[in-house]
């Protein structure tokens, strides 16, 4: 095979790939939406991390308060508590809609894992609160673990993340 | 607008119940602004947000714009943001660090202890009116700090700060003596959430052990306690209801100090032990030794709140401002604190674990949120004017030094909050 042929067939490669991450990422969204929480929560390896920073320049957690910082172990508390029937802040519940855009396949990292990163508009209503439009950038590492595709981490980099918020209840 | 006698606002406080027109009209909260607000000791920020000179730090205090400063001579200041010559805010970022602060309008320029310093085509100003003080950036005529947390007054005859603060200074000392330097940092930013609702629904909270069994049953798991909230292997979660369903956290005492401030006693059962807070504790015992740790570790305090706005949170290492925007409308900060000297996995934690508790999208705070706004709501209706602060009444202990103790989630800090309000509003 020439070099160009060869650089064709990965370049195809990638798309299918590309494809697949994407219909993943949806299909992460399409949890959320459709508050099956515990699922979601399975999509991220047991060393996940779900990470929104509240500075937009944010390197890491240590020196900086987060909006959610969630190890696996405070994401089964975080869903836990979705779950529980006296959570108050969502009687009733919040209904989103998450919408992807501009999905690309950043790099392939060292582990053979994906960084995939993609733009996101969400909305949330609950009843007797104004709607709420929240957007922003994800980044996904992505790996693959037992034929399935897992996140490692999530960051997700808010527009407005360094400003004041309402209650926050839902992932984005 | 409706328009209040001394003796009519001070009526709205009864021994037992407060008028819900304290919450809910917007002519007692302007009242409040002047005979509140701008009559005691505010905290503005802590010195370590502007560590060298030059640094400044934005924020607001009564609903105006001021500025927490460092001047190379002067030290700490607290400036009005506004521009001597028109009136526009000057520094419009919410930190940073600049020789002179200029304003964006027509160039004026100013020393960060708020001296005017340039005039662009100043041949052109009689001079006199450029020399007069007030027309720099000019400062609180009261600025005072205690072991680095800087208070400001609007009051030129205000009492010292630590008269006010009397018996409630202790939530500061507890809080800074946890560094093995006697030094805190509050240098990883802050959660920042607002709520549709009264400032005094925060501030009560603040002093409020009966609640959390209701309000927070969401962060407890099958076993009856509390999500791990804090470092150590032990002692970082708290027990909320036995066994038998018994709610244990509402056992939990709250203190009425001087009238004025509150503070609510610890509510875990365990001391912290195992993993690094053993290596931060050893720092502690080789600083301090091993009586004096003990002590300066040991559950005292859940929190201590300073009477009308600002809070040290003892269980989560951080400090809670608290802003009143409109009579239904707030804003509140959550600092978590670095401890200087003390193992950067410790400060790392205090700052993770405060993400859980205390930022918008947290277990605990959220449904507080949520219960403010449903007060605001319901304090709306008119069937009963009334709202009740009676639990614990009479059943008080006298500690000494104003500071009384109120057992089993006692509303004694309310109404010490509540007398300060009326004390204030009924001058």
């Amino acid at each position: 095979m020439s070099v160009t042929a060869d650089s064709r067939a990965v370049a195809g490669s990638n798309a299918v790939r590309l494809e697949e991450l994407r219909r993943f990422l949806e299909h992460e969204a399409e949890l959320l939406d459709e508050r099956r929480f515990d699922e979601w929560c399975e999509l991220y390896t047991e060393d996940a991390t779900y990470w929104v920073p509240a500075n937009p320049e944010q390197e890491n957690w240590r020196d900086h308060v987060s909006l959610f910082y969630d190890d696996k172990h405070t994401m089964r508390v975080r869903v836990q508590r979705l779950n529980h029937p006296r959570i108050h802040c969502q009687s009733p519940p919040s209904s989103c809609v998450r919408v992807i855009s501009g999905v690309r396949l950043d790099e392939v990292t060292a582990e053979g894992g994906w960084l995939v990163r993609s733009k996101f508009v969400m909305v949330e209503d609950r009843p007797g609160n104004p709607q709420r439009v929240f957007g922003g950038r994800y980044s996904h590492t992505i790996v693959q673990e037992d034929d399935q595709l897992r996140i490692r981490l999530k960051r997700v980099d808010l527009t407005n993340c360094d400003q004041s918020f309402p209650m926050l209840t839902q992932p984005f | 607008m409706a328009g209040y006698t001394s003796d009519e606002l001070r009526a709205m406080v009864q021994p037992d119940r407060v008028h819900r027109a304290i919450y809910t009209d917007p002519a007692i909260f302007e009242i409040e602004m002047e005979k509140i607000f701008r009559r005691v000791w505010l905290y503005v920020g802590h010195e370590s947000l502007v560590p060298n000179p030059g640094d400044y730090y934005c924020t607001h205090l009564a609903r105006q714009p001021v500025v927490l400063s460092r001047h190379k001579d002067d030290g700490i200041c607290v400036l009005f943001n506004r521009c001597g010559h028109r009136g526009a805010k000057v520094l419009n970022r919410e930190r940073g660090n600049a020789k002179v602060f200029t304003c964006m309008y027509h160039g004026w320029s100013f020393r960060p202890n708020g001296a005017l310093a340039g005039v662009p085509m100043r041949q052109d100003f009689p001079e006199e009116p450029l020399a007069d003080q007030q027309f720099g950036m000019a400062q609180l005529p009261r600025v005072e700090s205690y072991r680095g947390f800087v208070f400001a007054s609007f009051n030129p005859d205000v009492e010292p700060l630590l008269d006010y603060l009397a018996e409630a200074r202790r939530g500061i000392d507890e809080l800074v003596d946890r560094s093995p330097e006697g030094e805190v940092a509050l240098s990883a930013g802050c959660h920042r959430y607002h709520y549709r609702g009264n400032w005094k629904l925060q501030l009560e909270n603040l002093a409020d052990m009966y609640h959390p069994a209701a309000c927070h049953a969401s962060t407890v798991g099958p076993d009856g306690r509390q999500f791990k909230r804090r470092a150590g292997d032990e002692g970082g979660d708290a027990a909320f209801f036995a066994p038998n369903g018994e709610a244990i956290v509402a056992q939990t005492g709250v203190r009425g100090l001087n009238n004025r401030h509150s503070s609510e006693a610890s509510l875990f059962d365990k001391e912290q032990s195992g993993g690094h807070w053993d290596d931060y504790r050893a720092i502690l015992v080789e600083r301090y030794g091993e009586e004096r740790t003990a002590d300066i570790l040991k559950n005292r305090r859940h929190s201590m709140t300073f009477f009308p706005s600002s809070d040290i949170l003892l269980a989560q290492t951080s400090v809670r401002v608290i802003r009143p925007v409109a009579v239904d409308f707030t804003e509140v900060e959550v600092w978590p604190v670095r401890l200087v000297g003390a193992p950067n996995s410790i400060s790392d934690d205090l700052v993770r674990f405060v993400n859980m508790t205390h930022a918008a999208a947290s277990f605990i705070q959220s449904d507080d949120m949520e219960a403010f706004e449903r007060c605001q709501e319901g304090l709306r209706t008119q069937g009963t004017d009334w709202v009740l602060v009676a639990r614990g009444l009479g059943a008080e202990i006298d500690e000494g030094d104003g500071v009384f103790f109120g057992p089993r989630s006692s509303e004694v800090g309310q109404r010490a909050q509540h007398e300060a309000w009326r004390d204030l509003m009924g001058a």
